[in-house]
């Protein structure tokens, strides 16, 4: 298919670990909403992994972007390689 | 429950990128082949996470979870024993015939190799098999979110179980009828990720809170945190089989039937490129499945290792008080069960409290997770019940368009109109879903009910495929009738035993109690054994005086006829057989590390 799936997949983690950091940022040292996490900030911490990994996937999922034509044969479709087994 | 804007939006943009990857891929559904079979162009790894993620629905995690809780460690031999061989074994011995045969489902191989009244009694049990189980999802969900009161102070009370309903029924209608498999396909991988980017830190501080897995082990009755032990005799162990009824029942004839021969995570492994593709799909799908119980399973053991020690509230529905741990079985933070309309506790007929199991990993989230990743946590929840709906609902419409709608009502259909059938199936496909999520009551605990489906259906069908793949000699005739009588063989089965303390009735013994199985999961398990013999001894007797099919036409259909996969122009690590061993060595591995 002409979309590929690591773009979303970064794009949904860039947006909810953003909005996890942002909001880990805002209530930094709100020892009383931590208390449940043992005092670790989870939405500071999880939120910056999040936003490490769909920046990669973006990233991976931009560089290798297929023809994003529905009208052209797509990759697969005109591979040498690709004969029937029998 | 609380939850603030911020947990709300974290599941609004979830739902956004769901419906938004069903309208990116709406332009590229051309034919019915890029509908049903996602053009057969997504890349091994791709559909080797949708392969798992189809499967790791509610009933996974929210049932393993709870199997957790109550059993142990030993839950994971659903994993490392219940799926990894059989999806090994598919990879290497029978994605040749599904995926060569040029087959476009299960129930088309099986019309190939065998014959029209075959494929029938498999299509129209799979189809309904689908809807029951994608039913159950949706049951279970909004039952959930009920229990968890998300919508409290937003809607009416008695209006949540059906809003709830509703919505993920609509949810999952739209991306399907949209994008069909490559859609579901794409939302699975996405919702992979999100469980595991949900659940992770959930272990993690778990862990940190409970002493990691020595605090576990100290905490826990030696029983819980050994996968092996006991396992001699069924009144030894938590899950109470023994090891001849897990291995051959859970092991071999269940696992089998379901990840060799289910449509629903096969489908994801036709959707692979090209023969070696596809036959990877399995094996790249086995190393997280492998994993996973660190996910699943490991939450409902910190779930019961957790004494009263942190701030907040600890339970769900209604418990505020953590009650001591028991040593023989340890509650700890699993919510006592109440009744989702009264809100009263629900007492046993010895008036004890009931422990309601299947809360644990919402009780868990709850537990640990602030305002925040609390939404992240709840998404991956959901995302979960979605995913299980969702792979239920491709498999549906594909079995309905291919081998019910063109197979038995229209025939000579243009392409276009096979597409336009697929969106209506889709519409149908929901639609009784939600007719089953209605029916589904009766059933306790989810994994049990899906099971005795599994065993009834899923179970006489291995030997079906096992001896068309392998024996030539086997017969269409002698197909129908083994699968047939294996089907009856497993009803009979269970309505002659029932498990030890269980009325008879829906749990077995609705015929004459024969036999008592010291549990229902033994039960289960010996049902499935039982129909898999039938079938393959009805299978190989009427083979025997029929006539069988001349050998040119089962080239392609039957191991021995087939030319084996041209594999020359590649590495030896990169052989599917390879990677098959390695899979199997680090399972072994792991079986070994947690006996």
């Amino acid at each position: 298919m002409g979309l590929d799936i690591r773009i979303p997949l970064g794009l949904i983690f860039l947006s909810i670990g953003g909005i996890m950091t942002v909001y880990g940022a805002f209530t930094y040292g709100d020892a009383a909403l931590y208390e449940r996490s043992l005092g670790v900030n989870l939405n500071l911490v999880w939120g910056c992994i999040m936003l490490v990994f769909g920046a990669i996937m973006f990233y991976v999922g931009k560089r290798q972007k297929w023809q994003d034509d529905p009208v052209t044969p797509r990759p697969w479709e005109h591979d040498p390689n690709a004969k029937p087994r029998h | 429950m609380n939850l603030t804007y911020i947990d709300w939006l974290i599941m609004l943009v979830y739902f956004a990128f769901v419906l938004g990857i069903g309208f990116a891929l709406k332009r590229y559904m051309r034919t019915s082949n890029d509908f049903f079979l996602a053009g057969r162009s997504i890349p091994a790894w791709v559909c080797g996470l949708a392969f798992i993620s189809a499967n790791l629905g509610a009933q996974e995690v929210m049932g393993m979870g709870a199997s957790g809780a109550k059993y142990g460690i030993v839950t994971s031999h659903f994993y490392w024993i219940g799926a990894i061989p059989a999806m090994c074994f598919l990879a290497i011995f029978m994605m040749p015939f599904y995926y060569g045969s040029k087959a476009r489902s299960v129930p088309e191989y099986l019309r190939m190799r065998f014959d029209e009244k075959t494929r029938a009694v498999n299509a129209f049990s799979f189809a309904f098999m689908t809807v029951v189980s994608s039913g159950i999802s949706m049951y279970a969900m909004a039952l959930l979110i009920q229990t968890l009161g998300l919508f409290k102070g937003i809607l009416p009370d008695a209006y949540i179980f059906h809003v709830s309903i509703i919505v993920s029924a609509v949810i999952v209608l739209g991306y399907i009828f949209l994008g069909g498999l490559t859609s579901a396909i794409y939302n699975e991988v996405l919702q992979f990720f999100l469980i595991v980017a949900g659940f992770a830190p959930l272990v993690w501080i778990g862990l940190r809170n409970v002493g990691g897995w020595q605090g576990i082990k100290q905490t826990l009755p030696a029983s819980m945190t050994h996968s092996w032990r006991g396992m001699e005799h069924a009144n030894t162990n938590p899950l109470g089989v023994e090891w001849i009824g897990l291995t051959m029942g859970l092991g071999f004839v269940l696992s089998f039937g379901y990840w060799c021969t289910n449509f629903l995570v096969v489908q994801r492994a036709m959707a692979a490129p090209s023969e070696e593709a596809a036959r990877r799909v399995p094996l790249i799908a086995a190393i997280p499945k492998m994993f996973l119980p660190i996910l699943v399973i490991l939450p409902g053991l910190i779930a019961v290792s957790v004494t009263s020690h942190v701030a907040g509230t600890p339970a769900a529905a209604g418990t505020s008080t953590t009650l001591p741990l028991d040593a023989a079985h340890p509650h700890g933070i699993v919510p006592i069960k109440t009744d989702p309309i009264t809100g009263a506790n629900v007492v046993d007929s010895s008036g004890q409290l009931v422990y309601d199991y299947n809360l644990t990993v919402p009780a868990l989230l709850l537990h640990y997770f602030p305002t925040g990743i609390l939404g992240l946590g709840l998404t991956a929840l959901l995302a979960s019940f979605m995913s299980g709906m969702a792979g239920n609902v491709t498999a549906f419409n594909t079995v309905w368009t291919y081998d019910i709608y063109q197979a038995y009502i229209h025939k000579k259909g243009t392409d276009e109109h096979y597409l336009w059938m697929g969106r209506m199936a889709t519409v149908g496909g929901v639609l009784l879903s939600i007719g089953a999520a209605y029916a589904v009551t009766s059933f306790n605990n989810i994994m049990d009910a899906l099971q005795l489906v599994f065993a009834v259906i899923n179970a006489p069908l291995f030997a079906t495929f096992l001896l068309g793949m392998f024996w030539k000699r086997t017969t269409g005739h002698a197909a129908f009738t083994g699968l047939v009588t294996g089907t009856l063989g497993a009803v009979l089965h269970h309505g002659l035993t029932l498990p030890l303390g269980d009325a008879a009735g829906i749990h077995g013994g609705w015929i004459h109690v024969v036999y008592q199985y010291p549990s229902e999961m033994a039960q289960n398990f010996w049902t499935a054994i039982f129909a898999f013999a039938i079938n393959l001894v009805v299978t190989i007797v009427i083979s025997l005086v029929t006539q069988p099919r001349p050998e040119p036409e089962l080239v392609g259909l039957v191991y021995s006829l087939t030319p084996k996969p041209v594999e020359t122009h590649l590495e030896w690590y990169q052989k599917p057989s390879t990677l098959a061993i390695a899979v199997l060595l680090v399972a072994a591995a792991l079986n070994v590390i947690f006996r």
